[in-house]
């Protein structure tokens, strides 16, 4: 019970995030979810897009700057920006609303959830994008999400193969319990072939 | 010509055949409708040629009138992803089963005198169209695929045909020759099915799976002394077998189910072009972040100076980080008086990074069980888990020509001069701290 | 007292904890006898955590295929796993989920046998050894916990070991520095980084599972021999074979757990209780996130050492080492009925320290 110190840091969240791009809608997730998150929610970085590290403003390359600035300029949906400081769901939220109306969402970032497609799951588990970004975790990556209705939909998507594993188990304790019986009778025999030699040969 | 004989004729010859001698059998002979049991002349070899047979032809059998009595239902299974393929390879495992049985059985036969003598020409007959039977059906099971799939539009309904008396052997006159004899041999059976030991077909021992096994054995004094072992033996063998039965059932679901991921397991992925180039690039990403941080390590040991910043970068409102001689994080500000205030960031508590904003009472937060800093002097607040002050590290400030313009070191009066203009040209520089002897 | 009569002594005592006579396949497996009483459940947790260790030696070796220990590629091999290789994630996921299963079995273990008395002569040495594994245990937790290289493994495992040194401020003189030259060696450099890793690695794959595997061996050799401990003070109005009834029973159990395991491995990522950013690569030059917190296991201790002195926590920590060591001396002669409220009271503490343990610390500090 001695052997290793436990592990000491605590959540709060009353530590300040560091500066964001778009504060509001990280504050509104935090508040909302009860989650932490960071900037790799949409950006390729996690540390947001201004500095020098991979995925931030200081390290594109002059075509990729221009790529930026192509981006910059999406402010109607459908217009594709393949920005190169935001992951998939960031450009995803630009493509679907354009930059114009997620300037506007600003000042209510909680409408941001009704006005994404509906449908749309980019990391295919189960939970649509809209509802994981009301939930705080995150719409890349198909382990994150809220424990239970990860649940279900991994349940509805692998039920065969639970089924079958059910069924193995089953049949196979089924053979288990024949066998050691068997086992255990032929034990049995053995013993009863010995007493029957002793009393033979007395 | 031969083949209306063979597709019409024949199965009506055989139905005809088998439900008059089979009834007459039934009436005058019902003793007789039985498989004849050798057991008490030879036992062992029999156990492994019977089992198996049976096991293998019943599991084919049953696959057999199920797609014929049911096509709705089997064409509805088959649509289950995966479910053709398995029910192709219980086929031809479970007909494999068969051959292997029959086999020994033979040789069973043919090795023992004892055996010979009850044996009877009908019975070479029966054993040899079986062997043929089974051939044939599993050349067809692999020459042609997937029968289950292609019987229910083709074989099902002829059979049907002939059985509500409406014969159409179109459904079955383009098959090639080889598929066409297993039909034939099929309503072969239902012809010799009476005359032969084939009949104890119609006597199916359902209930024997329940029952405790019976033993045929020779009646006499010494035999009925070892017949309680002997019947605990047989129970334990069975017991074997059924267990046996139930992992082997068991293992194949499994390997159905999990373990046919567990071998992709380690055969590994092989991603696409796209994707091999993204992880390539993820793992050169970290691999040079290791690389800078080596570069670090070797720097701090190398040099006497490590470069922070630009003094024009620092503020008093929030932190710049840096890596210490210690290879622990750093904080360099700006203070009230224009110097720079360089400190660890190193919680003194248990080792969390301090945040970098400072609030309005001039402190920064350890966010970990929220000790403020005072940056002027490092010291936590009252009552904060960090009792020690955050130490300050010694630095010094340098011109563009790398000439020492001010220094301090922790615990040491300032050296050295400051002024506002010159110091707008300067870099802030961490010096390295001195071994105390 | 002779040297001869020494020797005798220490005869009879390990031949009373070893019987040679005993050790043969009729008195270990046939004979052997398992009462049937209400606790009887108790006796299904030593093998459940066995099952459990069995599934971690499985999955782990498989994990072992792909994983690769340096600090630069650590993460990304784990990520390599759960997104690309096939079938990868659900052979991480069940060892995550094994992993903890099998510490509450253990502890559940360890509660049931002391509310059953089951350390009792002849049985001290199966009490130790349990003792032993359940400290292997948790350092199996520990060290696997630095494996992936993510936010939360590393800066978890820097404060874990941190407190080794905070106990040097207790420590008079020369004593005080040894604590930090303890975590040092432990950790390998001054701060945890390459070497750290790779002896956490060594440990958690080699030296641990060898050590183990040598307790285990003991722990079971002792359980066949003495036979189930009669847990009750009544005797048993029944009682059946070992082999094959309750051996068929255990192995119902460990095909439940199976299930379990395999259905939580597939459809619940253990991840995914947690906030995303802690799963993010170490990075040594930037802040530590927000949500860091230990493994559920450690709650029990955690929390207290939030709201009271170290000192406290600490003197407890060995207090109750002793105890647990000593327990087949200090409890020899206490009934049954005080040893299950004991265990009761152990029981519902770690339970509302698990739970509730959160709450409670804001409650107290706000």
């Amino acid at each position: 019970m001695m052997r290793t110190s436990p592990i000491i840091l605590l959540v709060l969240f009353v530590a300040t995030p560091a500066l964001h791009a778009n504060p509001e809608f990280h504050r509104f997730i935090v508040k909302n979810s009860g989650r932490s998150v960071d900037c790799a929610l949409c950006h390729v970085n996690r540390d947001g897009p201004e500095g020098t590290g991979p995925g931030q403003v200081g390290h594109l390359t002059p075509a990729e700057l221009e790529k930026l600035g192509r981006a910059r300029a999406a402010l109607a949906p459908g217009m594709k920006p393949e920005s190169p400081i935001l992951n998939l769901f960031g450009n995803h939220i630009i493509n679907s609303i354009g930059k114009q109306k997620f300037a506007e969402l600003r000042l209510a970032p909680e409408q941001l959830a009704k006005t994404l497609p509906k449908d749309s799951d980019l990391d295919h588990d189960g939970i649509p994008d809209a509802q994981e970004y009301l939930d705080g975790t995150h719409p890349l990556m198909k382990s994150d999400g809220r424990p239970w209705l990860l649940f279900k939909n991994n349940l509805r998507t692998n039920l065969l193969q639970i089924l079958l594993a059910t069924g193995a188990t089953v049949i196979g304790l089924f053979g288990l319990r024949h066998l050691l019986n068997g086992f255990a009778i032929a034990v049995n025999t053995d013993e009863n072939d010995e007493d029957e030699n002793k009393e033979q040969h007395p | 010509m031969i083949d209306v004989f063979l597709l019409i004729g024949l199965p009506y010859l055989a139905l005809v055949t088998a439900l008059v001698a089979g009834v007459w059998r039934w009436r005058n002979r019902r003793y007789s409708l039985s498989a004849r049991s050798s057991q008490f002349l030879e036992d062992r070899q029999l156990l492994w040629g019977s089992a198996p047979w049976h096991i293998g032809i019943i599991v084919v059998l049953l696959g057999h009138i199920a797609a014929a009595a049911f096509p709705q239902i089997w064409s509805a299974i088959l649509t289950v992803p995966g479910a053709v393929f398995i029910i192709e390879t219980i086929g031809v495992a479970a007909s494999l089963l068969a051959i292997a049985g029959l086999c020994t059985l033979v040789v069973r036969r043919l090795t023992s005198a004892r055996l010979q003598a009850v044996t009877t020409n009908a019975d070479l007959i029966v054993v040899a169209l079986l062997l043929a039977q089974i051939l044939l059906g599993l050349i067809t099971a692999t020459d042609y695929r997937y029968g289950s799939v292609w019987s229910t539009g083709t074989v099902v309904p002829y059979f049907w045909s002939i059985v509500t008396l409406h014969p159409e052997m179109s459904y079955v006159a383009d098959f090639p020759m080889l598929f066409k004899l297993h039909i034939v041999g099929g309503w072969l059976f239902i012809l010799v099915l009476p005359f032969t030991r084939l009949i104890h077909l119609l006597a199916v021992p359902i209930h024997y799976l329940g029952r405790a096994p019976q033993l045929v054995i020779w009646n006499n004094a010494r035999r009925r002394q070892h017949a309680v072992v002997a019947t605990i033996k047989a129970e334990s063998r069975r017991a074997f077998l059924k267990g046996t039965a139930g992992v082997a059932g068991a293992t194949g679901l499994m390997a159905l189910g999990v373990s046919e991921k567990l071998a992709n397991f380690f055969k590994g992925p092989r991603p696409d072009p796209e994707a091999e180039s993204e992880l390539l690039k993820k793992k050169l990403e970290r691999l040079q972040q290791t690389a800078q941080e080596r570069q670090l390590e070797l720097e701090r040991q190398r040099s006497n100076f490590i470069f922070v910043a630009r003094y024009g970068e620092l503020t008093e409102t929030k932190g710049k980080y840096f890596t210490d001689y210690a290879m622990a994080p750093g904080l360099a500000f700006k203070g009230k008086d224009g110097l720079p205030i360089v400190l660890s960031a190193k919680c003194t508590h248990l080792g969390c990074t301090v945040g970098s904003e400072v609030d309005g009472q001039g402190r920064v937060l350890c966010p970990c069980h929220i000790s403020y800093f005072s940056i002027a002097t490092g010291q936590p607040n009252d009552g904060a888990p960090a009792k020690l002050p955050l130490p300050p590290i010694g630095w010094a400030l340098m011109d563009e020509a790398g000439k020492e313009v001010a220094s301090r070191q922790p615990g040491q009066p300032l050296q050295g001069k400051v002024d506002a203009e010159l110091l707008k040209k300067c870099g802030l520089y961490i010096t390295k701290p001195v071994k105390s002897v | 007292m002779s040297v001869k009569e020494a020797i005798k002594n220490v005869e009879s005592y390990v031949g009373e904890r070893f019987p040679v006579e005993k050790m043969n396949y009729a008195s270990m497996v046939q004979k052997k006898e398992v009462p049937v009483h209400q606790l009887s459940w108790g006796y299904y947790i030593g093998g459940l955590a066995l099952f459990l260790f069995i599934v971690q030696i499985f999955t782990g070796l498989m994990l072992l295929f792909y994983y690769q220990p340096t600090v630069s590629d650590a993460h990304a091999s784990v990520e390599y796993i759960t997104e690309h290789v096939p079938g990868g994630a659900l052979v991480r996921n069940i060892h995550s989920w094994a992993s903890s299963m099998m510490i509450a079995a253990v502890m559940i273990h360890l509660l049931t046998t002391f509310a059953m008395k089951a350390f009792a002569r002849p049985r001290e040495i199966t009490w130790i050894t349990g003792v032993v594994l359940l400290g292997v245990t948790f350092m199996f937790g520990f060290t696997g916990y630095l494996l992936p290289w993510h936010q939360i493994a590393v800066n978890a495992t820097k404060i874990g070991l941190q407190t080794i040194e905070e106990i040097g401020q207790y420590l008079p003189g020369e004593l005080a520095t040894w604590p930090r030259a303890i975590k040092e060696t432990i950790q390998g450099e001054a701060s945890v980084g390459q070497a750290t890793l790779s002896r956490f690695f060594a440990l958690h794959v080699i030296i641990l599972p060898l050590s183990i595997a040598a307790m285990l061996g003991i722990h079971l050799l002792s359980v066949q021999l003495h036979g189930m401990s009669a847990g009750v003070d009544e005797a048993p109005k029944r009682k059946e074979k070992f082999f094959p009834t309750f051996f068929l029973k255990d192995l119902k159990v460990w095909g439940v757990a199976f299930l379990v395991l395999f259905i939580l491995g597939l459809c619940v990522p253990f991840e995914s209780f947690f906030a995303y950013p802690l799963f993010s690569p170490f990075d040594p030059k930037g802040s530590t996130p927000d949500g860091i917190k230990p493994e559920w296991y450690f709650f029990w201790v955690y929390y207290p050492l939030e709201l009271l002195p170290f000192w406290m926590i600490m003197l407890g920590q060995v207090v109750l080492g002793a105890v647990l060591v000593a327990t087949p001396w200090i409890f020899q002669n206490t009934n049954r009925r005080a040893m299950r409220l004991l265990a009761v009271a152990a029981g519902i503490y770690l339970i509302v320290m698990t739970l509730f343990g959160e709450n409670i610390y804001h409650l107290f500090k706000g």
